[in-house]
C-alpha cells in the first residue's frame, strides 16, 4: 500500500486538538466575509463621525478652525482617492480602486468630510434660518425612498443604468472643475450654476436626480458584495461609498434649497 | 421655526429611521434573481489573499512517494 493510500484509508490524523471543533472554528473566523449588517453598522459609525465633526467645526467657527476643516476636506478627499481610485476619460484609471483600504481611510474621510460639512451647513444657515434641517430631511427622505424602490425591485440597476449614471456623474464633474478653473481667471462663475435663474434650479434639480440615482448603485454594491461572500473590509467601502453620495446629495439639495430661497 | 421647517425634520426624522431599518433587510428575489444584474467584481477588485506557503498540498509533498 503506498503512504497515499494508507492516508486515504486510516484518516488523517486522531489527535483531538487539531480534529477539535474550536480549530476549525478558528480557521473559518480568520476569513471572515461581508454581512449586510455589518455594512448598516459601518455606515452608522461614519454618519456619527461626519454628523460630530460637522457639530464641532459648526460651533467653534474661526480661523483655526478654517484651516482644521480645509485640513480634513484634504485629507478626506486623499482618502476618497486611495480607496475609490481616480478616473478619467480617455485616460483610464489613474489610480486604481483599492478597497482594502477602506477600514483606514472610511473614518478620516467621515471626520474630514464632517468638518467641512459644518463649515458650509454653518453659512448657509446664517443666510436661511431652518435651511439645514429641510436639506437634512429632504436627503433622507429621497435616500429612504430610493432604497425602498430599490430593495422591492422596483429600480433595477443594470450595465447602461451604470453607464448613463457613470457619464452623467464625470460629466457634472468635469462641468465644476470648468467652472472653477473659469472663475480663478474671470472672477465669475458660471451663471448655471451659481444663479438663481431658471436655468440654474434646472441644472440643480437635475444635479439632485444623478446624486440620488448614484444611491440605486451605492445600494447594490452593497447588496451584491454581501451576497457573494466578499471580504469583510468590503462593509467599510459599501459604508463608504453610501456616505460619499449621501453628502454630495446633501450639498446639492442645500444648494438647490439655497437657489429657491434666493428667488 | 417654521411649521415647514419643523415637519420636514419630522419626516427627516423618520426617514432615517426606516433608512438604517430597510439597509439591513435582503432585497427582493426581483431584484437579486435576474440575469443583467452589475458584475461589480469585475469593477471593483477584491485583494487577493497571498497563498500559504508553509501549507503544502498533499501532492506537492516531496516525502510522500507513490513507488
Amino acid at each position: 500500500m503506498s503512504r497515499h493510500q494508507a492516508l486515504n484509508k486510516l484518516g488523517r490524523s486522531g489527535n483531538p486538538i487539531i480534529r477539535s471543533a474550536a480549530f476549525q472554528d478558528k480557521v473559518s473566523s480568520s476569513e471572515e466575509k461581508m454581512s449586510l449588517e455589518g455594512a448598516v453598522n459601518k455606515t452608522s459609525i461614519m454618519l456619527f463621525l461626519t454628523v460630530t465633526a460637522a457639530t464641532i467645526s459648526w460651533n467653534f467657527q474661526g480661523p483655526l478652525m478654517a484651516i482644521i476643516s480645509t485640513l480634513g476636506a484634504l485629507a478626506g478627499f486623499i482618502s476618497g482617492i486611495m480607496t475609490f481610485g481616480f478616473y478619467f476619460f480617455f485616460v483610464g484609471w489613474i489610480v486604481k480602486p483599492r478597497p482594502h483600504n477602506a477600514p483606514r481611510t472610511a473614518p478620516i474621510y467621515a471626520i474630514g468630510m464632517g468638518f467641512i460639512i459644518g463649515i458650509i451647513s454653518q453659512h448657509a444657515e446664517s443666510f436661511y434660518p431652518g435651511i439645514v434641517i429641510q436639506a437634512v430631511s429632504l436627503t433622507f427622505f429621497v435616500a429612504t425612498s430610493l432604497l425602498l424602490a430599490y430593495k422591492t425591485g422596483l429600480i433595477k440597476p443594470t450595465q447602461n443604468f451604470m453607464l448613463m449614471i457613470f457619464a452623467a456623474t464625470m460629466g457634472i464633474f468635469l462641468t465644476y472643475i470648468a467652472s472653477l478653473i473659469y472663475s480663478l481667471f474671470s472672477g465669475s462663475h458660471f451663471l448655471v450654476i451659481t444663479g438663481n435663474g431658471n436655468m440654474s434650479i434646472l441644472f440643480s434639480v437635475v444635479v439632485v436626480c444623478i446624486a440620488a440615482l448614484n444611491l440605486v448603485l451605492d445600494f447594490d454594491i452593497i447588496e451584491q458584495s454581501a451576497e457573494q461572500g466578499a471580504p469583510k473590509y468590503m462593509e467599510w467601502f459599501g459604508a463608504m461609498a453610501l456616505m460619499a453620495t449621501l453628502i454630495w446629495l446633501y450639498i446639492e439639495i442645500l444648494r438647490l434649497l439655497m437657489k429657491l430661497r434666493s428667488r | 421655526m417654521s411649521y415647514l421647517t419643523l415637519f420636514l425634520g419630522l419626516i427627516g426624522l423618520l426617514s432615517a429611521f426606516l433608512f438604517f431599518y430597510l439597509l439591513k433587510f435582503k432585497a427582493s428575489s426581483k431584484q437579486t434573481n435576474r440575469g443583467n444584474r452589475i458584475r461589480w467584481n469585475s469593477y471593483i477588485p477584491y485583494r487577493d489573499k497571498k497563498p500559504n506557503k508553509g501549507k503544502k498540498k498533499e501532492s506537492e509533498d516531496s516525502s510522500f512517494r507513490d513507488n
